[in-house]
Order: C-alpha cells, then sequence, then structure tokens
C-alpha cells in the first residue's frame, strides 16, 4: 500500500515537473507572441506614417487636379459654375486639411496612449518579475520550511508519542491534499480557460492575418489604381500638350483669318470705289446715249430730208431728159433738112452751090448740138444713176438710223439696269465693308480669346507636369505602403505560427492538468491510507510539535511574503486597471479617429460631388478641352478610390491595432495565468515533499 | 489753082453716106431722092423679110427695105437716127432702112476703087467699089443690084 503511495508520489512529481516545463513554454510562446505583437505595432506605426505621407501626397495631387481643373475652367470660360464648384471644394478640401490635422493629432494621442499601455504593460511586466522575486522568496522560505520540517520528520521515528500532534499533522496534510485537488480543478479550470483564451487569440490572430491580407490586396488595388491615374494623368499631360499645339495652330489660323478679313474689308472699300465710278460712268453713259439718241434723230429727219431732195432732183433730171430729147429730136431733123436741101443743093447744081454750103454750115451746127445733147445725155444719165443710188443710201441710212435709235434705246434701257444694279451692288458692298469692320473687331476678340487659351493651356501643361511629379511621390509611397503590408503580413504569419505552438502548448497543459488532477482524486484516496499510518506517525508528533513553532515563525515569513505578493498582484491589479483606462483611451482615441475619418470620407464624398460639378462645368467649355474633363474625372474618380482604399487602409490599421491590443491583453492573461500555474505547481511540490520523505525512508526500510 | 480745085470739084461726085452695123456706106447723091426719119411703115402681107412694108411719102407709097435684112445682118430697133433712104434706081424708087444718114460728101473719083475680085464673086455685085477717105473706109453700093426684085425675093429670111 505505502509502495502504491509511492508510486503514485513520483507519478505527481512528475507530472508537476512536467506542468512545470510546460507552464515555462506557455511563458516563452507568450513572449514571442508578446515580441510579435510589438513588431506588429510598430508595423502599424510605420503603416500609419506612411499613410499620413499617402494622405499629403495625396492632398498635393488633390491640389493639382484642384489647379488643373481651374485651369480647365478658365478654359472654357463658364467661370460662374466652375468657380462655385471650385470654391465648394475648396471648402471641402480644407475641411479635410482640418479632418486631417484633426486626425495627426488624434494619432498622436494614440500613440501617446499606447506609449502609456506599453509603460504600464513594463510595470506590470516588472510587478510579475517582483512577484516572481517574490514567488522565489516564498520558495526558499517553503525550503527552509522543508528542512524544519525535515528536522521535524527526524525526530518524528523517536516521537510516537506526538500522535495526536501527528494526527493533526496528518489532517492538516489531508486538508492539504484537498487544498491541493481543489487547486487542481483550479490549474484545470485556468488550463481550460488559458486554451479558451489562447484559442480565442488564435482566432484574433487569424482574423489579423486575414485583414493583413485584405490590406495587402486593397494596398494592390490602391497601387494599381494609382499607376491606372500616373498613366492616365500623363495622358492628360499630353493631351493637353495636342491642345496647347492645336491652340498654337489656332491662334496662327487666326491671324491668318484677320489677315483676310482685312484683306477683305481692303477690298470691299475698293469695290465700294469702283461702283461709285461704275455708278457715275453709268449715269455719264446714260446722258451720252440720250444725247446720241436725240442726234439719231435729228439724222434720220435730215436723211430723209436729202431722199426727198434727191427724188426730187431725180425727178428734175427725167425733165432734163425729155428736154434733152426733145432737143436731140431737133438737131436729129436739122441735120435731116440740111442733108435733103443738100440733096437738091447738088441737083440744082451750079445754082444751088451756096446753099449747099449753107446746108454744110447748118448739119455742122445740128451735128454739134447732137453731139451736145448727147454729153447731156450721158451726163444726165450718170446724174440720175447716182441719185439712185444716193436714194437707196439714204433708205439706207434712215434704216441704219432708226435701227441705231431703236439700240440706243435699248442700250439706255440697259443703263438703266446697270444703274439699278449698281446701286444694288454699292448697297451689298457697303453692306459687306459693315459686315467686314465687324469681322475684325469679332476676329481680333478670337485672336486674344485663342492667345489667352494658348497660355493657359501652358500653365495647364505645367500644371499637369505637377500632377505627374505628386503622382510619382504617391506612387513611391504606395510602394513602400506595399512593402509594410507585406512585413505585416509575414508578421501575421509568424504571429499565426506561434500562436499555433501557443495553442498546442495550452492542449498539453491541459491534458497535464487533467493528470494533475487524477492524480489529485488519487491522492485524496490516498489520504485515508495516510490516517491508517497515522499511528506510526504519532511517535514523531512530539518533534512535530517542537518544529511547529519554528514553522510557525516561517508560516509568519511565508504570510509576510504573501503580504507583499498580495501588494505586488495589487499593484499588477492597479497597472492592469491603468491599462484598462489607457486601453479605454486608446479606444476612444479610435473612436474619434473613425468618427473623423467618417467625416473625411464625407468631405470626400462632397468633394467628389463638386469634383463632378467642376467636371460638368468643364463639360461645358467644349471639346477641346474634352479629353482634360474626361481625365479629370478619371482622376476624380481615382482620387475618391484612393482616399477610400486608404480609408479602409486606416481601418483595417485600426482594427489591426485593437487586434494587437487584444492579443496584448490576452498575453497579459497568459503570463499571469503562467505565473499562477507555476506558484500553484510550488505550492504542490511543496506539499507533495513530505510524501518524497515518507516515500525516501521507506526505501531505507526496505 | 481755083481751077484745078475747080475741075477736081467738078470731077468728084457727091455721096450720101449712112452707117449700116458700124459701117460707112456711100450713095451717090444723084441716085437718092431723099433721105425720111422712118415714122409709120405699114406692114405688107406675105412680103420678103426684107420688105418690112411701105410707106407714104410725097404722095408716093414706097416699099421700105431692111438693109440690114438684106445683108444678113441682125435686125435692130428703130431709133431717133434711124433714116429712111429713099432711092432712085432704074424706074423704081425703093426706101433703104438703115441705121444713120447724116453726111454729104464729095469723093474723088481717084478715090474709089473697084472690090477685090473674091469679095466681088459673092452674092451678086452689091459694091461698086471702096473709096478711102484720110482714115475713113467707105463701101460704095451697087444700088441696081441691092434692090434687083428678085435678089430682094431671094434673100432668106434670117439664118436662111
Amino acid at each position: 500500500m505505502a509502495a502504491q503511495m509511492g508510486r503514485e508520489d513520483v507519478g505527481s512529481a512528475l507530472t508537476a515537473e512536467r506542468a512545470r516545463e510546460e507552464a515555462n513554454q506557455v511563458a516563452r510562446t507568450a513572449a514571442e507572441i508578446a515580441r510579435a505583437v510589438e513588431q506588429i505595432a510598430e508595423g502599424s506605426e510605420r503603416q500609419a506614417r506612411s499613410l499620413d505621407g499617402t494622405l499629403n501626397s495625396s492632398n498635393q495631387m488633390t491640389a493639382s487636379l484642384r489647379e488643373t481643373g481651374m485651369q480647365a475652367e478658365s478654359v472654357a470660360a463658364s467661370a460662374e459654375q466652375l468657380v462655385s464648384a471650385v470654391n465648394q471644394m475648396a471648402a471641402s478640401v480644407e475641411q479635410i486639411a482640418a479632418n486631417t490635422l484633426a486626425l495627426g493629432s488624434s494619432v498622436g494621442q494614440t500613440a501617446a496612449a499606447i506609449k502609456q499601455a506599453l509603460a504600464s504593460i513594463q510595470s506590470v511586466a516588472s510587478t510579475s518579475e517582483e512577484m516572481a522575486t517574490s514567488a522565489e522568496q516564498v520558495t526558499t522560505s517553503m525550503n527552509e520550511m522543508a528542512a524544519s520540517i525535515k528536522s521535524v520528520s527526524g525526530d518524528t521515528t523517536s516521537l510516537a508519542a506526538a500522535v495526536d500532534q501527528s494526527a493533526a499533522s496528518v489532517e492538516e496534510l489531508t486538508r492539504s491534499i484537498q487544498g491541493t485537488a481543489s487547486n487542481a480543478d483550479d490549474l484545470s479550470v485556468a488550463a481550460e480557460q488559458t486554451a479558451s483564451s489562447v484559442n480565442e487569440m488564435g482566432a484574433s490572430i487569424e482574423e489579423v492575418a486575414a485583414m493583413a491580407e485584405n490590406l495587402a490586396s486593397s494596398v494592390e488595388e490602391l497601387s494599381t489604381s494609382i499607376e491606372e491615374m500616373a498613366r492616365s494623368i500623363q495622358g492628360v499631360a499630353q493631351s493637353s500638350k495636342r491642345i496647347t499645339e492645336a491652340a498654337s495652330g489656332a491662334a496662327s489660323s487666326a491671324e491668318e483669318m484677320d489677315r483676310s478679313i482685312r484683306s477683305v474689308a481692303s477690298l470691299a472699300k475698293q469695290a465700294d470705289e469702283t461702283t461709285t465710278r461704275v455708278a457715275r460712268d453709268a449715269e455719264d453713259g446714260g446722258a451720252i446715249v440720250q444725247k446720241s439718241i436725240q442726234g439719231l434723230s435729228r439724222v434720220r429727219d435730215s436723211m430723209a430730208q436729202s431722199a426727198t431732195v434727191m427724188r426730187e432732183m431725180g425727178k428734175r433730171a427725167t425733165e432734163i431728159n425729155s428736154i434733152v430729147d426733145t432737143i436731140n429730136l431737133i438737131a436729129e431733123r436739122t441735120n435731116l433738112l440740111s442733108l435733103n436741101a443738100s440733096i437738091e443743093a447738088a441737083r440744082a447744081g451750079e445754082a444751088g452751090r451756096g446753099f449747099s454750103v449753107v446746108a454744110e454750115e447748118i448739119r455742122n451746127l445740128a451735128d454739134r448740138s447732137a453731139r451736145a445733147t448727147a454729153d447731156i445725155a450721158a451726163i444726165i444719165n450718170a446724174l440720175q444713176e447716182v441719185t439712185q443710188e444716193a436714194v437707196a443710201s439714204s433708205n439706207d441710212g434712215l434704216r441704219v438710223a432708226d435701227d441705231s435709235s431703236r439700240l440706243a434705246e435699248e442700250g439706255a434701257i440697259g443703263l438703266k439696269k446697270i444703274l439699278t444694279g449698281v446701286r444694288e451692288t454699292t448697297q451689298i458692298v457697303s453692306q459687306i465693308a459693315r459686315a467686314a469692320g465687324e469681322q475684325l473687331n469679332a476676329g481680333q476678340n478670337v485672336v486674344s480669346a485663342i492667345t489667352t487659351t494658348v497660355n493657359q493651356s501652358k500653365e495647364v501643361t505645367a500644371a499637369t507636369a505637377e500632377q505627374a511629379r505628386a503622382v510619382d511621390t504617391i506612387v513611391q509611397a504606395a510602394s513602400h505602403m506595399r512593402k509594410t503590408a507585406q512585413q505585416v503580413s509575414q508578421a501575421m504569419n509568424e504571429q499565426g505560427r506561434a500562436a499555433r505552438e501557443l495553442i498546442k502548448a495550452a492542449q498539453s497543459t491541459t491534458s497535464i492538468a487533467a493528470q494533475v488532477r487524477r492524480a489529485s482524486s488519487e491522492q485524496a484516496s490516498a489520504a485515508g491510507q495516510i490516517a491508517q499510518a497515522v499511528e506510526s506517525m504519532r511517535r514523531g508528533a512530539t518533534s512535530t510539535s517542537r518544529a511547529l513553532a519554528e514553522q510557525t515563525a516561517v508560516s509568519d515569513q511565508v504570510s509576510s511574503e504573501a503580504g507583499r505578493l498580495a501588494v505586488s498582484i495589487a499593484n499588477i491589479n492597479r497597472a492592469m486597471k491603468e491599462q484598462a483606462e489607457a486601453s479605454a483611451q486608446i479606444t476612444n482615441a479610435a473612436e474619434s479617429m473613425r468618427s473623423q475619418t467618417d467625416q473625411i470620407a464625407k468631405a470626400m464624398a462632397e468633394q467628389t460631388r463638386a469634383i463632378r460639378d467642376m467636371s460638368d462645368g468643364a463639360r461645358n467649355v467644349g471639346k477641346q478641352i474634352n479629353l482634360i474633363t474626361r481625365a479629370n474625372q478619371a482622376h476624380s474618380a481615382d482620387s475618391a478610390a484612393i482616399l477610400n482604399g486608404l480609408s479602409d487602409v486606416r481601418q483595417i490599421t485600426e482594427r489591426n491595432a485593437q487586434g494587437a491590443r487584444e492579443t496584448l491583453r490576452g498575453t497579459e492573461s497568459l503570463l499571469s495565468r503562467g505565473q499562477a500555474l507555476s506558484s500553484i505547481i510550488d505550492g504542490l511540490s511543496s506539499n507533495g515533499r513530505p510524501g518524497k520523505k515518507a516515500r525516501n525512508k521507506k526505501k531505507a526500510k526496505r | 489753082m481755083a481751077e484745078d480745085q475747080a475741075q477736081e470739084q467738078n470731077a468728084s461726085e457727091p455721096f450720101i453716106l449712112f452707117e449700116l452695123a458700124g459701117t460707112t456706106y456711100g450713095v451717090p447723091s444723084r441716085a437718092v431722092q431723099q433721105v425720111e426719119l422712118v415714122e409709120h411703115i405699114t406692114p405688107v402681107p406675105n412680103a420678103p423679110p426684107a420688105v418690112e412694108g411701105v410707106i407714104f411719102s410725097r404722095g408716093q407709097v414706097i416699099p421700105a427695105i431692111n438693109l440690114r435684112v438684106r445683108f444678113g445682118f441682125e435686125r435692130a430697133l428703130h431709133d431717133l437716127r434711124t433714116r429712111l433712104v429713099v432711092v432712085n434706081a432704074g424706074s423704081r424708087v425703093i426706101g433703104l432702112i438703115v441705121d444713120s444718114a447724116r453726111e454729104f460728101i464729095l469723093i474723088p473719083p481717084g478715090a474709089i476703087q473697084p472690090p477685090n475680085e473674091t469679095l466681088a464673086g459673092l452674092k451678086g455685085k452689091y459694091l461698086e467699089g471702096i473709096a478711102t477717105l484720110g482714115e475713113r473706109m467707105i463701101l460704095i453700093l451697087s444700088l441696081e443690084e441691092v434692090i434687083d426684085p428678085a435678089g430682094v425675093m431671094a434673100t432668106a429670111p434670117e439664118g436662111a
């Protein structure tokens, strides 16, 4: 029976050893977790810093976008709409800036609270160390007590009379075993609690890991959208460059147009002068045509007159002809008479000789007059022919004069038509001159507007270049963020591994606690057997009673140590309270941060709306600015996406911080439970020592 | 001289000159009864073509022969200068219708040459001779032959 008890003692001791090892392992794992949590806290801080940088870059980019929007708005000259939209946006952006400042201070508060929490945790750690020293001191006291009890035990063999005292001791032992059993129960419960809290912590760590992965993916998305935005901004830069070129081309075209309008104006002036001259010439021509019409009618009259005269002359010539015929006839008859006279004279012979001479002379005269009349007849014939020709010519002239006067009248009508046409032309030309003058003014306005557009396009290009630089900064910050997120993911993976190990350790602790409880119940059952052995113990009762005094003194020391322990525990409790307060502050700060983030999100929504208004305004600017407007909308969307992503990232970071705080709290409770476990194990071992002694004694007996 | 001249004049014979188809003909003044204007010719039925008709002059009915037709020339219209030369040949009085007759000249006998044999052999002996006065050439007609009734009757119509 004693042997059985010894085996059980040996088993209990072995179990206690293993429990201690496990507790130590738990403590180590907790320390690892604490390191990992610190790494996470650092990662979170770095992330917060890079987020701040990203926010600054985003704000810069937003300001740059706003500049671009303002440029585009002034280009479009839809100033009213755009100015109000930009004012809204400016107010919203100022709100964002104020919110960001508040966020910064809140983040500072958070950092201070976290520092406080760290200090508190450190004080907890130091208190724990103190507690550990106290526990060691307790252990030493217990050792002293054990030595004292050993001397008591040595005397027990010779002190059978002290059975009652021993019995009391046995009862005490029984109670102690019962206490041990209850402690074992407590231990088991504590181990289960530890296991469950470790499980919780593991779940929390898994959650944090998932969140870190989410964070990494959202950072990836963010980087992608930032790169897209960078490409889009480069596209905007090219577009604005092209716009500048197009505007320059338009400027040269407008100058050309101005020149051509000037030449049109001068041409219109020349045309005006020319038409005026033409009108004057046409009027002069009309007067001349009228005069020639009058002259032609006079010509016609005189021609008709001369024709009449010529006909009269022809008539006279005919009369002359008949007279000439008569003369001719007379001449012929005279010739005939003289010829017959000559014949008669010749017949009369010598007597008719004188008569013959006279007849000869008469015949000569008659012949001369006949010749003269023949000449006259020829002349008259020629005259009549000429008269006929003259009459024909006069008729022709009359016809020609009629034709001419008709043509001249037609010419006068044509000239009148020309005059009306010229008057209309003059009016049109003066209208053209007036329109050309107006066009000249408009063309100069166009030239100045296009020059303004060129300047503003250049400013847009410069602003876009600044935007591109800002986007480069953002891209760098995003890549930094990506690296940080990857580190956080890695740390989370390590933490998960550590948590899994911890879970394994907690499970083994639980099984060990079960073994302890089993051993304790076995011990309790063995207590009855121990009562039976009281008889043999009674002999050492006297020395036991003697030793009791020492033991009491040691117990006093123990109780004083316990008082110090209590004080330490009170300190721990206070520190824990402070820690709780700090946690509450952190929670508050996180709350305010969240609300500010919400405000930022709201302001960003307003900004988005304002930017959309601005885009609407910019859409009115015209086809040339369409490219920039579209790109600006894309930028606005990207900025909103980036800011949303940033707020997501911030939330995730906050949740990470919370998870880290939970992990810290879990680690703290784990530490305290490990301490409690080790103290319980120490108590167990000190209680188990009499059993060990008896066992040794039994060994010696054997 | 005067005697010579007178002798020559005595020897010279007066002629009446007339024109026919551009040629100057001469007939002796002693054969010419008178010269008249061609005024009114009464046509005679079935008369030979050369006979235009008859005229009434100084109480005589005289046949009028168109000398153009008689000589084979083309017929011409009568005008103010057309003349009827009334001649005595043998016992007959005949009127010759010529283009004109305006001259009375003396031609010395030496100026008249007999006609060429070849000419004289043709269609009867119409020409007595050819007289040359300076540049002018005058054909002297043989009236007997011209007014010979057989010749006049035999005279073919134009174209025959």
